[in-house]
Parts: structure tokens; C-alpha cells; sequence
């Protein structure tokens, strides 16, 4: 073999490592794991000023276009309460307090972060459509059919879900200490 | 084998070079594929976009409560003036993004006190009308976004007017 072989293997070599080693380092993004809360995650990064190039590539793959965490906060469910992954077959009850922000949504993707059709073409509920109990709580079914009362959320029948959480300009509070805010409860009820 | 050590510092150093300049890439290869996509409605024209739905889903995770408008604007041809009127009552705000994918600028409608504003874009050393607001990018190219909040899907036909009337253009002459 010879001499210019070896730096042509190595070369290839190289850049495929190069190339393989970008796309992995920037994958799953900052909302994956940078702040915990229950089966909750975000992060504080999306939106603003990047200051090194590796944060800069994480956000563009896992949110680009995103607002910055004062105007918004994207949290995102993979898994119930007890850390059980969300599987569209099951009911669940999604519950809790209003939430300290000025409005807020939570949205069903497919494990692509895509929504799918359903009959009765909901894909989230919101601040604004979700009454109070008399102890101040909003409930929520998420399930594949729809519930005999109550706010209902369309699982995806035969498939796991995620949920994202979007609380728009939320509170000091929850911008200052974001792993202790109150947020609403995922408990499952039966599949 | 110590033929090889040359050849694998070599490659070593490629690995590095390739990984930085692909991490350094990764934004603005993002950002042209986004441009791309909303620029069907023109360069530097703001369009509305439907409401998201399982058949229309530009980007990932796209929120079906949001009514999205947008301008990808190019700042060659002079700086670009974004007007922008809130609905009373609802969320909304004004992001920009440069061609890096870092935001420039954001006022949502509260900051604005639910007026109308209007904002001019423009690289370092244009010249811009005098007394505007200016937001200054570092790249030609970019995308601002007017996010809207609905509370219900069926209200975009009732809004729909109100958001036309924000509009994006080129700024040809420093009046």
C-alpha cells in the first residue's frame, strides 16, 4: 500500500467520524434533560443569543423559531408520573391548578413530534376551555375515546404519545425556578 | 503500523476540522430549509399561514393554537419594514430571526400596550428613515414571525382581517 493510500483511508475515515460526530452531538436538543420537573422537561436556551456554536446547532435541530423562555415555555412529557412511557391505548387524567402564566396549552405529538388525525380534530386543550372544580382544579381525560364527561384530550390509538406544555409570558416565579413550578399532573386511570 | 500514525493524525485532524465546521453549518442549513419552505408566499412579503393541522404541518411540532404569519426577508436590496397590529385581547408577538438562527428582536402585544408598531430591519451601515425604530441584524437574511393566539380554531375567521393588516416590504427609499 501505498503512503497516500493510507492518508486517503484516514481522510475518508475522518470525515464520516467528523460528519457522524456533528449530527450526534447536536442531537435531542436542550429540552432533552436540561430542566426536570415531574415527567416534565425544558430549557431556558431556546430563543436567544446563542454563545458558542454547539448550543447554537442543538437549538436549530430541536427548536428553531422558538421563543425565548419570557415570552414562552416548552415543556415536554414523554412518560406519566410514575415514569411509565405514554402509550395512546391507556386513559389518563391530566389535572392541576391554573397554571402561573398569562395562557397556556398542551398539545399531542406522535413520537416524531407530529400531530395525527383524529374524528374530532382536538389536538389540545387550553387555559381558556378547561373549567375549575370547586377546589380550584381543571381535569382533563386523555384517552382514545372520548369520556362520558368532561374535558376530553385524543390519545393516538395504538401508538405512544408525547405531550408538549406551552405556558406563554409565564410568571417571574416560574421563569426564576422553573424545576419547582406547579405543573399539571399525568397519572394513568387504566388502558 | 508506525506507517499508520502519520496517515491516523491525519485523519484525527480531519475528524476535528469536519465536526467543527458541520456543527458551525448545522444553523444556517436549518434556517435556509425554514426560509425556503415559508418563502412560497414571496421574499420580503408577509404571508398567513393556515392553522396546523395533521395535513399542514410545516415545521415540527407546530402548534395548532397559534396562527402563524410570516416574512423571510433578504435585506439586500435595503433594509425591510415590518408593521405589526395586535388583537386586542390576544396573545400575539413580533419574533426576529437571523440567518444563524439567533434572535434579534421580540415584543409581544402587552409590551407593544396593544398598539400598532412598526419596526425596520436593516444590516449595519444602511440608512434607515429617519425616527424609526431600528433592529439591527448581522445577516442578509432572516425570518420575522407574528405569532397570534387563538382560543378557539374557529376563531381565525373572524381575525383573519385583523391579522392582514400586518405587513412586511422593502424599504427603498430613506423617507
Amino acid at each position: 500500500m501505498k503512503s497516500w493510500h493510507r492518508y486517503a483511508i484516514t481522510l475518508v475515515g475522518g470525515i464520516a467520524v467528523g460528519l457522524g460526530g456533528a449530527w450526534g452531538l447536536t442531537r435531542g436538543g436542550l429540552g432533552d434533560g436540561a430542566i426536570r420537573n415531574g415527567p416534565w422537561t425544558t430549557s431556558l436556551g431556546y430563543g436567544t443569543k446563542a454563545t458558542d456554536p454547539l448550543t447554537r446547532a442543538m437549538v436549530a435541530r430541536s427548536g428553531l423559531l422558538a421563543l425565548p423562555a419570557k415570552e414562552t415555555l416548552y415543556w415536554m412529557a414523554r412518560t406519566d408520573a410514575s415514569g411509565a412511557r405514554l402509550d395512546g391505548n391507556c386513559r389518563y387524567r391530566l389535572s392541576g391548578k391554573p397554571l402561573d402564566a398569562r395562557w397556556w396549552s398542551v398539545t399531542v405529538y406522535d413520537a416524531k413530534g407530529y400531530l395525527v388525525a383524529n374524528p374530532a380534530n382536538i389536538w389540545s386543550v387550553n387555559g381558556a376551555s378547561v373549567p375549575l372544580d370547586d377546589k380550584g382544579e381543571w381535569h382533563v381525560t386523555i384517552a382514545p375515546d372520548r369520556p362520558a364527561d368532561g374535558a376530553w384530550l385524543p390519545g393516538i390509538k395504538g401508538q405512544p404519545f408525547d405531550l408538549t406544555l406551552r405556558m406563554y409570558n409565564p410568571g417571574a416565579g416560574v421563569r426564576a425556578g422553573p424545576s419547582a413550578a406547579a405543573l399539571p399532573a399525568i397519572v394513568k386511570e387504566g388502558c | 503500523m508506525r506507517r499508520w500514525i502519520g496517515p491516523l493524525a491525519f485523519g484525527l485532524i480531519a475528524a476535528l476540522a469536519v465536526g467543527y465546521a458541520a456543527i458551525a453549518a448545522i444553523p444556517y442549513g436549518m434556517m435556509k430549509i425554514a426560509m425556503d419552505r415559508l418563502a412560497r408566499g414571496g421574499i420580503n412579503q408577509m404571508s398567513q399561514g393556515p392553522l396546523a393541522t395533521p395535513a399542514r404541518q410545516p415545521v415540527v411540532r407546530p402548534s395548532p393554537d397559534l396562527a402563524y404569519s410570516s416574512c423571510p426577508f433578504d435585506l439586500a436590496a435595503g433594509p425591510v419594514e415590518i408593521r405589526v397590529v395586535p388583537v386586542a385581547g390576544r396573545y400575539s408577538s413580533l419574533s426576529i430571526f437571523d440567518a444563524a438562527t439567533d434572535v434579534a428582536f421580540v415584543r409581544n402585544d402587552v409590551e407593544a400596550g396593544g398598539k400598532p408598531y412598526r419596526i425596520i430591519v436593516a444590516r449595519d451601515g444602511q440608512a434607515v428613515p429617519p425616527g424609526a425604530e431600528v433592529v439591527r441584524v448581522g445577516h442578509d437574511r432572516g425570518i420575522a414571525l407574528i405569532r397570534l393566539l387563538l382560543k378557539d380554531p374557529a376563531e381565525i375567521g373572524s381575525l383573519d382581517a385583523i391579522r392582514r393588516q400586518s405587513t412586511c416590504r422593502t424599504v427603498t427609499k430613506s423617507k
